[in-house]
């Protein structure tokens, strides 16, 4: 029996992302203070609040639905919320917790998302179909809308087991090339009057640091010569309401500094849908270097054309390694970058290596 | 110090004959600690005609109480503690018998007993309930069967637990025992490699002793009943049998109900 060692994304993480992408203003973790701290954390930073029940010894013990209950009931008098995320965790599911009860013992089920998920439930993507699945029975989403996103992460499981950091036992980490090494490389394509592609497939809001890589692409491009074509995940009319926004605000972005998108590849929720689309439109045309941000792995032109994957995490670093991108930039946490109620393209590592190139 | 901890399918008599044996020995001064481990938090109530409050209650008020404030006294001496647990459908029993188990080894002295006897509930159904014998709080398991075939068969499953975490099992209690049935416990004893320690009958003065929340020892101690309690505490103490268990397929158990074996 295989098993894979190295530390994953945690379903119940991924369900707290869902339910900031439909815009829940609380999230109920029911677990220990200190269960998912970090995810919490940072969706606290994107304006969503995040308590606990904090779980205690007696509480694993004793059950603690009425614990539960009193929490959802206290956050209702104090925050008001239109909507609440109710999250599981590994010590209160594997007790049996029955959320919903709680929720209805609270006279709140009616507002309530309840996910009864937890670290051990699987991939991470089970914590996330979960959530949109409980969304669409209580009216939140249309069926298609969740058939759609339960593809995408469905695909998205395939993709990383098949090309991601969930196809080895162990993968060790890495921390990467040199950016400046890369802009280097980058540059001297664009110098010599050669075609970059430009590829942006990124994930969610992480696609605010990535896209950065595409302005500075293109602004070395105006000031040195050759082409750029540039290929992004930024259907505005594909996902949720928060998502559509992102791509409208980073193809606004685009728009004010000129940066004209040769190729919409799908939406911004659809990465393994939209790398696909990508590797295409690269192997029809190939560039003299492809440049790909966000899930390089999803664009599998590695073995056909010079590439550089920008992505994030020592772990995906060295994968990309693995599979064989020439270049791998590894960038600082992208949800670390990103999220934030104020949403605008943040500086990359790789960007700011290229716009110095520039100016040596 | 000895240490054994009782294990049987449930409701066959555990914390009856956990009791009695405590009894019997507390009357001849052997030091006795009986620790109830259900929780339902009955398995002292024979020896103090009431329930006591739970270790795993009294630690939810304080947090690390002094063991006068969960251990009491009964008949002959005995001294009892309950570990307690969650309402049936909620919680979590098995992590409740860690924690109060483990509180109970860091609180009481031990050693300050003859015998300490755990009445550990059902089956090892999950890694709480195996936490006396797993970590070696109790020297070896005794199991607790009647002749019926569930009852066999829960102690089969018993071993087959024991075996898996390489417990040991020092004999058999044949609780309930009938004239027709022995046999039946006889061969399961030797198939498995355990021996029959003793043997207490069927008999409606143990139920009414139990009704009346009284160990049959202080209700009648004059009576056959008494007489094979006390026997059986006899052995219990006296033996120092203890080995890994074999354990069998459930078709062979079958084989010994229709005479196959």
């Amino acid at each position: 029996m295989s098993v894979i060692m190295h530390p994953r994304p945690s379903p119940i993480a991924a369900a707290m992302y869902t339910l900031r992408d439909l815009d829940v203003d609380v999230i109920v973790l029911h677990g220990p203070s200190g269960c998912c701290f970090r995810p919490a954390r940072l969706l606290e930073r994107d304006g969503v609040r995040v308590v606990t029940s904090a779980l205690l010894e007696d509480d694993f013990v004793f059950g603690s639905e009425g614990k539960l209950s009193r929490v959802l009931k206290r956050v209702d008098e104090l925050f008001k919320p239109r909507l609440i995320g109710l999250v599981g965790s590994c010590a209160s599911m594997i007790i049996g917790e029955d959320l919903k009860k709680a929720a209805r013992e609270a006279g709140l089920l009616d507002k309530t998302i309840c996910c009864d998920v937890h670290s051990g439930s699987g991939d991470n993507t089970v914590g996330a179909i979960v959530v949109l699945r409980e969304a669409m029975s209580m009216g939140l989403i249309p069926r298609e809308e969740f058939e759609r996103q339960k593809r995408m992460l469905e695909m998205a499981t395939q993709l990383e087991q098949a090309r991601g950091t969930a196809r080895g036992e162990y993968i060790d980490t890495c921390v990467g090339d040199p950016p400046k090494e890369v802009a280097r490389a980058i540059l001297g394509v664009l110098a010599s009057g050669g075609k970059v592609a430009c590829v942006l497939n990124a994930k969610k809001e992480t696609a605010f640091l990535y896209a950065d890589v595409t302005l500075a692409i293109c602004e070395a491009s105006r000031r040195l010569g050759g082409k750029v074509q540039v290929l992004a995940n930024l259907d505005p009319s594909v996902g949720l309401p928060r998502v559509r926004l992102y791509s409208r605000q980073i193809l606004g972005s685009f728009s004010d500094a000129g940066v004209a998108v040769d190729a919409i590849t799908g939406g911004i929720d659809e990465y393994p849908a939209s790398g696909e689309k990508a590797k295409q439109i690269i192997l029809n045309s190939p560039p003299d270097l492809a440049v790909i941000s966000g899930i390089p792995h999803a664009v599998a032109v590695e073995r056909a054309v010079r590439t550089v994957a920008v992505s994030v995490g020592s772990r995906a670093v060295s994968n990309l390694k693995s599979l064989g991108y020439d270049y791998v930039v590894g960038e600082r946490d992208a949800h670390q970058v990103s999220l934030g109620r104020n949403k605008q393209i943040r500086r990359s590592l790789l960007g700011q290596a290229i716009r110095e190139g520039i100016r040596a | 110090m000895r240490a054994l901890a009782l294990y049987g399918k449930g409701g066959i008599g555990k914390s009856t004959l956990a009791s009695n044996i405590a009894a019997a020995l507390g009357g001849r001064g052997v030091k006795t600690l009986l620790v109830g481990c259900d929780p339902k938090a009955d398995s002292t109530i024979n020896l103090l005609g009431r329930r006591i409050q739970p270790l795993l209650e009294v630690m939810r008020e304080e947090k690390r109480p002094p063991p006068e404030r969960f251990t009491m006294v009964g008949f002959n001496g005995v001294s009892c503690v309950e570990i307690g647990g969650p309402e049936p459908g909620v919680g979590c029993a098995g992590r409740g018998l860690i924690i109060g188990i483990r509180y109970l080894i860091e609180a009481l002295d031990l050693e300050e007993f003859d015998l300490v006897i755990f009445d550990v509930p059902a089956d090892i159904v999950c890694g709480g309930l195996a936490v006396v014998v797993k970590e070696g709080y109790a020297e070896s398991a005794l199991v607790v069967t009647s002749d019926e075939f569930m009852s066999l068969y829960a102690a089969n499953n018993l071993c087959r637990g024991f075996t898996s975490i390489g417990a040991k099992v020092g004999g058999l209690l044949y609780n309930r025992a009938s004239e027709r049935g022995r046999a039946y416990v006889e061969a399961f004893s030797e198939k498995v490699g355990l021996p029959i320690l003793g043997s207490v009958p069927l008999s409606d003065e143990i139920k009414n002793a139990d009704r009346a929340r009284r160990t049959m020892i202080e209700t009648d101690p004059s009576s056959a009943a008494s007489a094979a309690m006390i026997s059986l505490a006899d052995s219990v103490y006296k033996s120092r049998f203890s080995v890994i268990p074999k354990w069998i397929p459930a078709e062979d158990l079958e084989a010994i109900f229709v005479g196959d074996a």
